[in-house]
């Protein structure tokens, strides 16, 4: 499990209490989110060899370096929050745990920006950039746990995001120590976009600058639809409020939230829409134009009562699994238009027992959680099963120019579906360019071969076998 | 040591329950140390790993080192718990890992010290009972006559309030505060027993049951039908221990210092008499406000200062940052006290304040501390000591 004795001295010698390779410690970093089913674990070797706690850019070169020379995989971990495995080692290797890059926070008001490390929490960031006066643009759902940089490398969107873009359109500037030791500073949207969603395949992130806004208090209505139709009509419909978030969920999830937190919601199909207000006219105007696209979308205006209720809940909803033995859940991004069938056909195929919530990321596309709940303790085989029939449903997204959430260790290959044929050229480009032994973060992007049946990559694999359920 | 079954819980059923949503990493000593070892989370996948049965025996050695040196590093500051989506009671089964480290004789020497010495003298400090109210006589106090006397109301001082001199401004002002209202008191001066606080947070059942039925007979023989209280750690463990522990026994109606001193106020006993012109702001202790949910009496007590020139800190009421100096931490490791601690004088620094007012002895000197390295020009004090100076008669 160990590194070679050679090799581990190295990092010990460089890196001292800060690397880290006793079992317990290993053993911690063999996950994120999501933790995998027993048999699926047999194809993979999830256990690190060491896990290092760098404190600075010259820290990663010296791990890069160190890497190069001695052949061993680089697996950066931001905070492990997302579930696509990205923060997980695919075949041994050391995982950098980059929590300990930290630097001041340097807060510009007339550019309206930040420079933060990738370590920082966006809650305590944007705590922070609430004490002046100024908000981040967009944030995961996951703002208590995710940190900037591994959103960014994650692929993020978030709320805010139909409004500002996603992290692509956060990021004014950003620092990466590349694999071949060169600490790259870009402001390029062409280069920023290729570390967006790359998982750290191209490097580490060391620096970020992020857009930010004058912080604006949110102001909530909310909507309810009958079916998946009305619901997606309504969502693009929704779109020209010049809403900050538009977040909605299904009756099954509407269920589960009643039960849970106490509320009375009608079971139907929920929108809660924000929209950054600043004065009573702009309220009003909003209201109007809230209230028309409602009656031309064939919605119905839910009561103000509920709204902050419901909103007081906004980051808390995985709460509705406390009372589940199990659960599958994975992510997806669709397009608004063309989605009715594959939103029916998902929840038919799982018997009702999906729940989702999205939130608006574009004018025309929104991601969704889907999460398949247990009352039972299920076995490792059924649950390696009913997850691979979620995985083979998530990508049927693609046909209709939708795309998995991210790539992941779990839809690595997909990069393509994701970001587009040109951008996957320019992001191979790159990699053979600053990563030709692929060291960092190997398995991740680019599909893997299996290490059981080495003809064939995970990505085949995975599809063949799904395709078979 | 050891403990009843209805105080424990299924620590592994509970474990099992944690959906690795990372929400925990709001807690301070993580945010200190980054090692997923010390995440709320990770604390809980070890021990997933040390509790389940068919964990190999070596392996549960090896996780072992890791999963009590984490433990013993939590402050109790509750931040997880109160986060923590799917209500997991964190702060339980850390302290039934600590109980299972003391079965297995993995204390630190110097908790295990402190653990002897509150069994054996019933104090923190390891000092003989007639030193408990010493404070009176060295502040110009006579206390004999409220000392064991039959009352409706119990001043409880706690360790700290006895027998440190830095606290000593403490129980001055809540009895000049008491005397003040015409308040029937009472104090058990030398037969006032450590509330248990330090012997629950380390894991212990038996011996803090001791203490706990110990002074449930003295207040009972007092007739008390009120506590009061100006130490945090004395108020969480009346309030949500002893209950706990006593079941309905436990009578009694427990009460900090700012809620007795609240009604006061409202019901005209205590007249504001002095303005306090300096720039005020309150920093509230864990185990008031996420343990007990007690936000709002010290607040209006302060708001009571006519024109009161009263800031919050940036992170108040639920998210109010922890001192550092909680949950035996002091003890087991300093020097991550003052690492957690920086982040708290940042917020005061940030505040520009004049006087930090506190509701817990181990705030206060956690704080106290924290300034002074910082050469920061700030004044902190009890809460009681503040309602001393606004209620107490110009000379």
């Amino acid at each position: 499990m160990t590194l070679k004795k050679k090799v581990r001295t190295k990092f010990v010698k460089n890196f001292s209490k800060r690397f880290r390779d006793d079992k317990t410690t290993l053993m911690m970093y063999a996950r994120d989110m999501s933790d995998l089913p027993t048999p699926v674990k047999l194809l993979f070797k999830t256990i690190p060899n060491g896990v290092i706690l760098p404190q600075s850019t010259e820290e990663i070169q010296k791990i890069f370096k160190l890497a190069k020379e001695n052949n061993v995989s680089i697996i950066p971990r931001g905070n492990g929050t997302a579930g696509f495995g990205g923060a997980v080692v695919y075949n041994k290797g050391v995982v950098v745990d980059c929590k300990g890059i930290e630097s001041e926070i340097f807060l510009d008001p007339f550019e309206q920006s930040v420079i933060v490390p990738p370590s920082i929490l966006f809650n305590d960031l944007q705590k922070k950039l609430k004490l002046d006066g100024f908000s981040l643009c967009v944030h995961p759902s996951s703002i208590y746990s995710a940190t900037v940089g591994g959103w960014i490398s994650h692929g993020g969107y978030g709320v805010g995001s139909v409004k500002y873009g996603g992290a692509t359109d956060q990021i004014l500037e950003l620092e990466v120590v590349q694999p071949n030791g060169e600490i790259k500073t870009t402001n390029s949207k062409e280069d920023i976009s290729l570390f967006v969603g790359s998982n750290g395949t191209l490097g580490i992130i060391t620096k970020v600058k992020l857009r930010i806004k004058f912080d604006i208090p949110l102001y909530h209505r909310g909507c309810t639809y009958d079916n998946p139709e009305q619901l997606l009509n309504g969502l693009n419909e929704l779109t020209k409020t010049d809403a900050v978030s538009i977040w909605f969920f299904n009756l099954q999830h509407v269920k589960e939230i009643n039960e849970t937190f106490g509320f009375s919601l009608p079971e139907r199909y929920v929108v809660i829409i924000s929209k950054e207000i600043s004065y009573e006219e702009e309220r009003d105007e909003f209201n109007k134009k809230f209230i028309d696209v409602i009656r031309t979308s064939g919605g119905q205006i839910l009561d103000k009562r509920y709204i902050q209720n419901i909103w007081d809940i906004r980051f808390k909803t995985f709460a509705l699994l406390k009372k589940y033995q199990d659960y599958i859940i994975s992510e997806a991004i669709l397009p608004t238009k063309q989605s009715s069938k594959f939103l029916r056909k998902l929840i038919a195929k799982f018997k009702n027992r999906v729940q989702f919530e999205g939130e608006m990321i574009s004018p025309d596309k929104c991601s969704i959680i889907i999460t398949i709940p247990f009352e039972e303790n299920i076995s490792p085989i059924q649950k390696t099963m009913i997850n691979l029939r979620l995985f083979k449903q998530v990508l049927k997204s693609i046909k209709i120019g939708g795309s998995p959430y991210s790539t992941g260790l779990w839809f690595a290959g997909y990069y393509p579906s994701i970001f587009g044929k040109e951008q996957y050229s320019k992001y191979r480009e790159m990699k053979q360019k600053i990563d030709s032994k692929n060291i960092s973060n190997p398995g991740k992007v680019l599909s893997p071969r299996v290490k059981l049946f080495p003809i064939l990559t995970l990505k085949y694999l995975i599809k063949l076998v799904s395709s078979v359920l | 040591m050891s403990s009843s079954p209805s105080w424990q819980v299924d620590v592994l059923e509970y474990a099992q329950k944690c959906i690795y949503c990372g929400y925990c990493s709001v807690c301070p000593t993580y945010k200190e140390l980054k090692w997923e070892n010390n995440h709320p989370r990770g604390i809980i996948e070890q021990i997933k790993l040390y509790y389940f049965e068919g964990t190999k025996e070596e392996l549960k050695i090896e996780v072992s080192k890791q999963l009590f040196n984490s433990v013993f590093s939590c402050t109790m500051c509750h931040a997880c718990e109160d986060i923590c989506i799917v209500d997991i009671p964190l702060l339980k089964i850390w302290e039934q890992v600590r109980q299972e480290a003391f079965k297995k004789g993995r204390w630190s020497p110097a908790l295990l010290s402190l653990y002897n010495k509150v069994k054996d003298t019933h104090n923190i400090f390891g000092l003989p009972p007639e030193e408990r109210t010493s404070w009176a006589p060295m502040n110009n106090l006579n206390m004999s006559k409220r000392t064991l006397r039959k009352a409706p109301v119990a001043y409880f001082l706690g360790c700290q309030a006895s027998y440190s001199g830095k606290m000593f401004d403490i129980p001055v002002s809540v009895v000049k505060i008491l005397r003040k209202a015409r308040v029937d008191f009472t104090i058990l001066g030398e037969d006032e027993w450590c509330c248990g606080s330090p012997i629950f947070l380390a894991g212990g059942y038996s011996i803090g049951k001791s203490f706990a039925v110990h002074n449930l007979e003295m207040l009972k023989k007092l007739g008390v039908k009120k506590l009061v209280t100006a130490c945090s750690g004395c108020y969480r463990t009346f309030k949500i221990v002893y209950p706990r522990i006593l079941g309905e026994k436990w009578d009694i109606e427990v009460f900090h210092i700012s809620e007795f001193v609240e009604e006061l106020f409202k019901n005209g006993k205590l007249k504001v008499k002095n303005k306090i012109k300096e720039k005020i702001t309150f920093k509230d202790p864990c185990e008031l406000v996420r343990h007990c949910g007690l936000m709002e009496a010290p607040r209006n007590v302060i708001n009571q200062i006519p024109d009161v020139r009263y800031e919050e800190l940036p992170s108040n009421r639920k998210e109010a940052l922890c001192c550092g100096g909680g949950g035996l931490l002091k003890i087991n490791n300093d020097e991550l006290v003052k690492k957690v601690n920086e982040h708290l004088i940042d917020e005061i620094e940030y505040s520009e304040t004049d006087i930090v007012v506190n509701g817990c002895p181990t705030c206060l000197d956690t704080i106290r501390t924290g300034t002074k390295k910082r050469g920061l020009n700030v004044e902190v004090i009890d809460l009681s000591e503040l309602v001393k100076r606004m209620v107490e008669d110009k000379k």
